[in-house]
Parts: C-alpha cells; structure tokens; sequence
C-alpha cells in the first residue's frame, strides 16, 4: 500500500498494482476523469514528489505540450512509492458508488446480431452501480482492462451484463469472445459519469454499436421508474439493417410504444433493405426532435465520429447547455 | 461593431472575458501577433478560457488542460474534440470591438 497525498488536500492509501487514479475513486475523491483507458485525457495531474510507472506512454490523452509540462494521466500511473500529486478536485465527479474489483464468472453470452452478444457475468455481492455506467474486465492474458458498460439495471443478484461488438482483430474483444462460460474475470467497476440523473425533463438517448449497452441500462431503470408524464427515446444509428439492435429489449419493458420509444435508422445509402428511416443517427434525431431537444436530457455512447456530431449538433450549434448531454469520451 | 473593452484592458500574453447581455461570454486574447476574440466557455466543459494558461497562441483549459489554437480555434490538446468559436476583431483607437 502506497500514500497518495493530493498538495493541498487529503492523502489516500493506493493499493500493489492500482492506477492513483482508481484508488483515488476508491476513497470516494472528485477525480476528474472520463475513460480510464488513456484516452479521453481529463485525468491530468502533475507529479510532485514520488515515482510513478507510466503504463501507456503513448497514452492519446496527452499531447506533446502535456508531457513538455510534465503533466501525466491518473488513470495511467501506477505509483512506485508514495507520491505527492497536484490534482484538481470536482465535487460534481464525486463518485456516487465507489469502484470495486470484483471476480466475476460468465455465466451466458446470447448473440444480439451478426457482430453484437450479449455477455452476463455474475459476481458476490450485490451489481451496484448506476445506469449508464462502466465496468474495467481484465480478461485472461491481456496486459490492461477493457471498459464495458453495463446493460442491465442495478441489481442485489450480482448480476452484470454487458454488450459487446466483435471488432474484426481486436484483440480485446476476441479475448472476450473467446471466453466459456464458468471461466472467470476481474471486474472492476462502476465508472463513468453518464449515469441517469434524477430530472424533470423527457429523455434522449443516441446509440451507435455496442454503445447500445449504457443506453438500454438507461431506457430500463426509466422504465422501472414511475410514469410520471415524461418520455424517452432511444435513436439507434446502425450502418446497415443487419446492424440495427436494441427493439426486442426495449418492446419487453412496459410502457414500450407509449412513454418509450424506439427509432432506428440506417446510414449505408446502398443498403436497400430497410424500411425505416435513413441517416446519421444526429440528423434523424434532429429531424425527430425539432426543438424539443431543449426540453430535453440527453445520453450518448457509441463510436468517437457520432459523438462528436452530437455534439457540435447540440451544444455548439444549437446552445444546449454542455451538462445536458452526458457521455463519457472514449476519444 | 460591438464594444468589447480598451486595448490596455488586457495585457500581452493575457486574456479578458467579457460580459455582455443576450450571448455568451467571450474572451479577448491579446498575443504578440494581435488581438484575438473567442468565445470563452471551454468546449468541453464550462470552465472560463479567459482564466487558462496562454502558451505559444495556445489557450488551456484551467481545468483540464485541453487546448485551443486562440487564432482558429481548433481544438489541439485533450480532451477537448469541439472547435472553439472564433470571433473577427476590430481594434480602432485603442478600443478593440467586436465585428458582427
């Protein structure tokens, strides 16, 4: 156990092996982040005193002048002894669950389309987490954990269930793929900060992918909720028609057709086997929603290109306050 | 041409955040190459441009440390992906203004 002191505020314990950034979480500090892989770079800090490995130094995260400045990424430093670190601390990212690592057993996977499955892991204790949520599985011979959102709804079973897109040589998810059920992996979980708040206002959410995952989580605690007059509208973006995924698990929740809707489309123009609607996903939504999307809270996940014309759509464009579109930036 | 403030108000190498009723905030950033106006709410979250660290015509984000090129806006560090909005200046007399 190493003592990470953050200058000018309160020191936490850092568990062998942990990233400063997770055992920061762990202690229920407001680190900033997003990802956890190295990626989105909202995990900044400087290095006052100590030793820190650098498990990614090629980390997209952090640009040259970054590293010119000695900045370093959080979720990528593994300390070799007590460090003190310079960190800004957010009360808004304060985690509502504190993260913990679990081992979890594949109990089931179920194939959702030609390239999505679905992957249900049990775990002791109870799945504690928020809808919209992230788990880190380290799976068997891999050198670091994949991040995978939780599809299902928080549960005192253990359960945690996952969408997974096979990526032609991806190394991640062949791993992943590859598992039996009854084989075990270390999960670590929850993360992320594009969880379902409590609103007054009707739901969006924009999937593209396996980012359908965060985003059934969220359509199904709505739909445990009350029936309180507000609505939610999943838009799905797939390429083609054998892509488009998430009807059957939206139409077994009640209320399905009334308080929740389904609107999927297809962007491949060549693809002459749909019916519905056509386009990015952004623009059918735009198209959908006119300007009740300012009445609106809206959540995203799904590939890098589709997230960004969101947002340039919604909060460049059109003014949406930037707190009112919520997904985590794997990019 | 909309007032923004004085040439004197921000001193090279700074930056000011202006004010003004019906739009957002905008920042005045006074560089060796000029005067440059963008708006001053980061593009990935709504921390204050202004309040960054100006660094070889780069604005950093006081609380991330994602970046923008001041002139074009482009954005050129994470995690910030979404242009920043840049603004055509116009500084006449010692008073710099707002092109619109």
């Amino acid at each position: 156990m190493h003592t990470i002191r953050l200058a000018g505020g309160p020191a936490f314990g850092c568990a062998e092996g942990d990233t400063i950034l997770r055992a920061g979480l762990r202690e229920g500090l407001g680190l900033s982040y997003e990802c956890n892989v190295g990626s989105c770079g909202v995990c900044k800090f400087e290095l006052v005193e100590g030793a820190v490995e650098d498990l990614r130094p090629d980390a997209p995260g952090l640009s040259e002048r970054d590293r010119r400045k000695g900045r370093r990424l959080a979720c990528q430093s593994r300390p070799a002894g007590d460090c003190v670190i310079a960190m800004r601390q957010d009360e808004a990212v304060r985690p509502p669950v504190r993260p913990q690592r679990r081992t979890a057993v594949l109990e089931t996977v179920r194939r959702l389309t030609h390239d999505l499955s679905e992957f249900t892991f049990r775990a002791d204790g109870p799945a504690d987490f928020l809808p919209g949520q992230y788990a880190l599985i380290q799976l068997p011979g891999l050198a670091a954990p994949r991040a995978y959102s939780m599809a299902n709804t928080p549960n005192g079973d253990g359960v945690w269930q996952f969408i997974v897109r096979r990526v032609p040589n991806g190394v991640g998810t062949a791993a992943l793929f590859a598992m039996a059920a009854g084989e075990r992996a270390s999960l670590d979980a929850p993360y992320g900060q594009a969880y379902l708040r409590p609103s007054p206002r009707d739901v969006v959410c924009v999937a593209g992918g396996s980012g359908l995952a965060p985003m059934l989580s969220i359509a199904r605690a709505f739909a445990e909720g009350p029936a309180d007059g507000r609505g939610l509208t999943l838009y799905y973006g797939a390429r083609t028609a054998r892509d488009v995924c998430g009807e059957a698990e939206l139409a077994a929740l009640p209320g399905f057709g009334t308080r929740i809707r389904f609107v999927p489309a297809v962007s491949d123009p060549e693809d002459a086997g749909f019916a519905g609607r056509r386009g990015f996903i952004h623009e059918v939504m735009a198209d959908d929603l006119g300007r009740r999307f300012e009445r609106c809270d809206v959540y995203c996940a799904g590939p890098p290109p589709m997230t960004m014309a969101l947002e340039d759509l919604l909060v460049r464009e059109a003014g949406l306050p930037a707190d009112r579109l919520r997904f985590d930036r794997f990019f | 041409m909309l007032y923004l403030c004085e040439v004197s108000d921000v001193a090279e190498g700074a930056a000011k955040r202006i004010d003004l009723p019906e739009r957002p905030p905008l920042a005045v950033f006074h560089l060796p190459t000029g005067l440059f106006v963008t708006d001053d709410t980061c593009t990935h979250g709504l921390a204050s441009l202004s309040e960054g660290e100006i660094d070889d015509g780069v604005v950093e984000c006081p609380w991330h440390q994602g970046a923008f090129d001041i002139a074009t806006g482009k954005p050129c560090g994470a995690p910030c992906t979404i242009p920043l909005r840049t603004h055509r200046v116009v500084v006449s007399d010692g008073k710099v203004f707002l092109e619109e």
